[in-house]
């Protein structure tokens, strides 16, 4: 029984990371409605950009910082390729661009960074975490979640309380009437994109040290992202939150099996599987005439 | 038709004869090895170009497919299955057939990038399972035995060719088939094909299970050609970067194929003989696919353009069927009402788009419906043919009521409609859409016949170089090809010219002695309703206004002032 709650817990600092991506990746959907096929493996640009300074030498903060800063550029260049080419593409033609750019990125990331090889990884939340009721939780699964939180509770106050949000919602819904209505889209549009690439770059580098923290699969954890996003059904933040948490939690729990521990990989697979398959119930037809 | 595919067909089996017959004569036993990979990457993007380029859907995992195929043949090479590499390679594909099935389940009545996400998690998942699982024998170091006789590399490139020929022939005949024609339907609106009566779901898990069919007998080829294989050959990263040639190159089609598997195949090779990184491939195919997606233009369609600037495409002139030729109506019995309406109400919310309507189409008439704009007219159409999710009230058909039946069903009973916007797959000829729309049976003299009897474009002609006015002719030829019981036309004439709607409205009176088939029809041009229509019901928000012969429901002041805007009181006044 203890060994369970172990695990789950040890599963939480994964599951802060998934909730982050989670919600960034409904964030982007909502806003500039793309599914962005992308998303980890630009947050692995930053999240390497981090290391690299490090085992140069740099100090630990400043090179968190500029690893935020080359993620929210990437995230900024594929934002500006979606939005000056495609942006009156249909959705399905936009994640094939961003799964198409995801080819790239992954190439010339693995060149970059050694390939397989993988890196130190520096546990940038320090610290031995608390104990509740016999079992630790880690300080980074805290800060992991903690910034989880705040990210939700931020994304749903700005869209609804302030005036930014309320200009950004109608991007989301009509960008052409929004434009003639004299909203600066584009530079919105790229501010959504430069914003989500420095979140996940975040998210990368709290989730890195737990993984084999090699390019590739690092930008494989799109999948419990879209996992955690698809639970919110792309359009909640709080269930997305709680999805990414969850999904971490069951992974966490596979582990303890022999037979499962292996397979744990697949969590997020299965579960946009149930999830789909349960979406299905009311869905009908494609757009009216 | 018929005569097309296997035309169609024999080339590509000429095709790939003759460039097989050249490798083998012309070319080093290196380079034959290198180009067999060619061809086993070619049936890989067959499969893909199936699933991503006609029927539109994204499918990320299409190696992984190939994984199981793979698998498989390496199972039962290692347990010494009889029957030999083409017996495993059936079994291979076949038992990948049901991860296709699998895969496509969630996306059946979901869109877009639902796909998308569920293959790529599969990709995902089928990489761990298979670092697990491992390959069988290649622990061992058991190679999959080659075909007897063909174990050489030269054998083996005849068998893969061979191989590759029968699918590429297979295809010419699917894809130009009622199915074929259907994929390319779904891809361009699934509310069109619905009222077509093609089945939505088929479709989309025929194409995902043909294709991942095809895509476990390209895994399992690899799997002779290689020996042995490792995870890495089935990654998320190798379907990523096949998705991405499929889409730069357009594999649906056959030039795009191998076009395809050879960049897939022998770039690496360029690369390094000019000594630079092999991963530059990979950078150059998702610039390639983003180049090919912001032109919405494949090499294969680039290719094909200019070649056709320098060999211009001969129509042949159609031939001038005539109206003897015109397909026999169906016969139908009685003189009951073949659709009724009872009380209908549709609410969007709470907005009252129906209010109870009724309306009754007899056998044998062309009914009017008429109304000011928003009066719920299509929303008419919609509830009768099954397109709301839900409505209140009984519609029947043929006596029977339909009120459970999908949209798709309704449309196999011969409930057919047209739409104000036509959706038509802009890849199918005239002819093809003609026959999809028909549900098979005619001969081409039948829909030549129909064709002229509407004064449509050539039965030859692609869809996507018609006009908008005859592509509202194309969808009524549709629905009357079909000979259905009833007909719903949503505004035909907008768009025609004066003389086109003149010429439409005398066809449209004749439908119901030539076809056998009742019209509804929904129109804005009084002159159309009042040469074709012998009754006329008349909607004003959403409620049933009036209802009875022609002439005299325009001439009630009523009608008058709710359609045309003139007030009769005020007029008698002046």
């Amino acid at each position: 029984m203890n060994s369970l709650l172990t695990s789950a817990v040890a599963g939480l600092s994964a599951g802060g990371a998934y909730a982050i991506l989670g919600v960034c990746v409904v964030f982007t959907y909502r806003l500039v409605s793309v599914v962005k096929f992308t998303a980890t493996a630009l947050g692995a640009i930053g999240a390497f950009v981090m290391v690299i300074m490090t085992e140069m030498g740099y100090p630990l903060l400043p090179s968190v910082l500029v690893g935020i800063l080359v993620g929210a550029l990437a995230s900024t260049a594929v934002g500006l390729i979606t939005t000056i080419w495609f942006s009156g593409s249909s959705q399905s033609i936009k994640a094939a661009v961003t799964a198409a750019l995801l080819v790239c990125i992954i190439a010339m990331g693995q060149r970059l960074t050694g390939g397989q090889q993988p890196r130190a990884f520096p546990d940038i939340v320090g610290g031995a975490g608390i104990q509740l009721a016999g079992v630790t939780i880690t300080a980074a699964s805290l800060v992991a979640i903690g910034f989880a939180v705040f990210l939700t509770v931020a994304a749903e106050q700005v869209l609804n309380r302030t005036r930014m949000g309320l200009q950004l919602r109608a991007l989301s819904e009509r960008p052409m009437a929004a434009e003639l209505l004299g909203i600066p889209v584009r530079r919105l549009a790229i501010g959504v994109w430069a914003a989500s690439g420095a979140m996940t770059s975040i998210a990368l580098m709290l989730v890195a040290p737990l993984r084999s923290p090699d390019f590739g699969s690092l930008s494989l954890l799109v999948v419990p992202a879209f996992a955690a996003a698809l639970i919110g059904s792309f359009k909640s933040f709080r269930a997305a939150l709680v999805g990414g948490i969850l999904i971490g939690v069951i992974e966490g729990l596979a582990s303890v099996f022999v037979g499962l521990n292996q397979y744990r990989a697949a969590v997020p697979f299965l579960v946009i599987l149930v999830v789909l398959l349960w979406s299905q119930r009311g869905a009908q037809w494609d757009e009216a005439r | 038709m018929k005569r097309d595919s296997s035309f169609a067909a024999l080339k590509t089996a000429a095709l790939i004869f003759i460039a097989g017959a050249l490798c083998l004569f012309l070319l080093s036993s290196y380079w034959i090895f290198l180009i067999t990979a060619v061809f086993i990457i070619g049936v890989a993007l067959q499969s893909l170009g199936l699933v991503v380029g006609r029927a539109g859907m994204i499918s990320l995992c299409q190696m992984s497919f190939a994984g199981v195929g793979a698998w498989v043949v390496g199972y039962l090479n290692v347990i010494d299955f009889p029957g030999g590499l083409p017996v495993w390679l059936l079994i291979g594909g076949l038992a990948a057939l049901p991860f296709g099935i699998a895969i496509g389940l969630p996306a059946l009545r979901l869109r877009g990038i639902n796909l998308a996400i569920v293959t790529l998690g599969f990709a995902v998942a089928f990489g761990v399972v298979l670092g697990t699982i491992t390959y069988p024998g290649q622990t061992t170091f058991t190679m999959v035995a080659r075909p007897s006789g063909l174990e050489s590399d030269q054998g083996y490139f005849i068998f893969v060719l061979a191989i590759y020929g029968i699918i590429a022939v297979a295809l010419e005949f699917i894809t130009r088939s009622r199915l074929g024609a259907s994929w390319l339907a779904i891809r361009h609106s699934e509310r069109a094909a619905a009222s077509l009566g093609v089945s939505v779901p088929k479709a989309k898990l025929s194409a995902f299970a043909i294709s991942a069919f095809i895509a476990g007998i390209s895994g399992g080829l690899l799997a002779g050609y290689m020996g042995t294989l490792l995870a890495d050959n089935f990654s998320m990263m190798q379907s990523l970067v096949l998705f991405a040639v499929a889409i730069m190159v357009g594999a649906q089609f056959p030039l795009g194929a191998i076009l395809g598997g050879v960049l897939v195949a022998l770039f690496p090779e360029l690369l390094r003989r000019l000594s630079l990184p092999q991963d530059l491939g990979s950078v150059f195919f998702g610039v390639g696919a983003v180049q090919a997606l912001s032109t919405g233009e494949t090499i294969s369609e680039a290719f094909g353009r200019l070649g056709r600037k320098i060999l211009p495409r001969r129509i042949r002139t159609q031939k001038r069927a005539s109206e003897a030729s015109l397909p026999a109506a169906r016969v139908l019995d009685g003189d009951k009402a073949v659709l009724e309406m009872r009380d209908v109400t549709v609410r969007y919310g709470n907005v009252v788009a129906l209010n109870r309507a009724s309306l009754v189409v007899p056998q044998g008439t062309v009914v009017g419906l008429i109304g000011p704009n928003g009066a719920g007219k299509s929303t008419f159409v919609d509830a009768i043919t099954g397109f709301l999710l839900s409505y209140e009230g009984k519609i029947l058909f043929q006596g029977k009521e339909i009120d459970a039946l999908s949209a798709t069903q309704r449309a196999r009973a011969g409930l057919r409609r047209t739409w104000q916007t036509t959706r038509m797959a802009p890849e199918l000829t005239v002819g093809e859409y003609i026959r999809l729309a028909s549900g098979g049976g005619l001969s081409d003299e039948e829909v030549d016949a129909i064709l002229v009897w509407l004064d449509c474009p050539p039965s030859e002609q692609l869809i996507s170089s018609v006009d908008a006015g005859a592509r509202r002719l194309l969808d009524v030829a549709g629905a009357v090809a079909a000979r259905p019981p009833v007909i719903l036309l949503d505004e035909p004439a907008a768009g025609q010219s004066y003389a086109e709607a003149v010429m439409l409205g005398k066809r449209i009176a004749e439908i119901p002695e030539r076809f056998g088939s009742s019209v509804l029809l929904i129109e804005h041009d009084m002159d159309l309703v009042r040469s074709a229509c012998s009754q006329v019901t008349v909607l004003d928000f959403g409620a049933v206004l009036a209802a009875g012969a022609t002439q005299e429901v325009l001439d009630m002041p009523s009608v008058k002032k709710a359609y045309m805007g003139i007030d009769f009181d005020e007029e008698a006044a002046q």
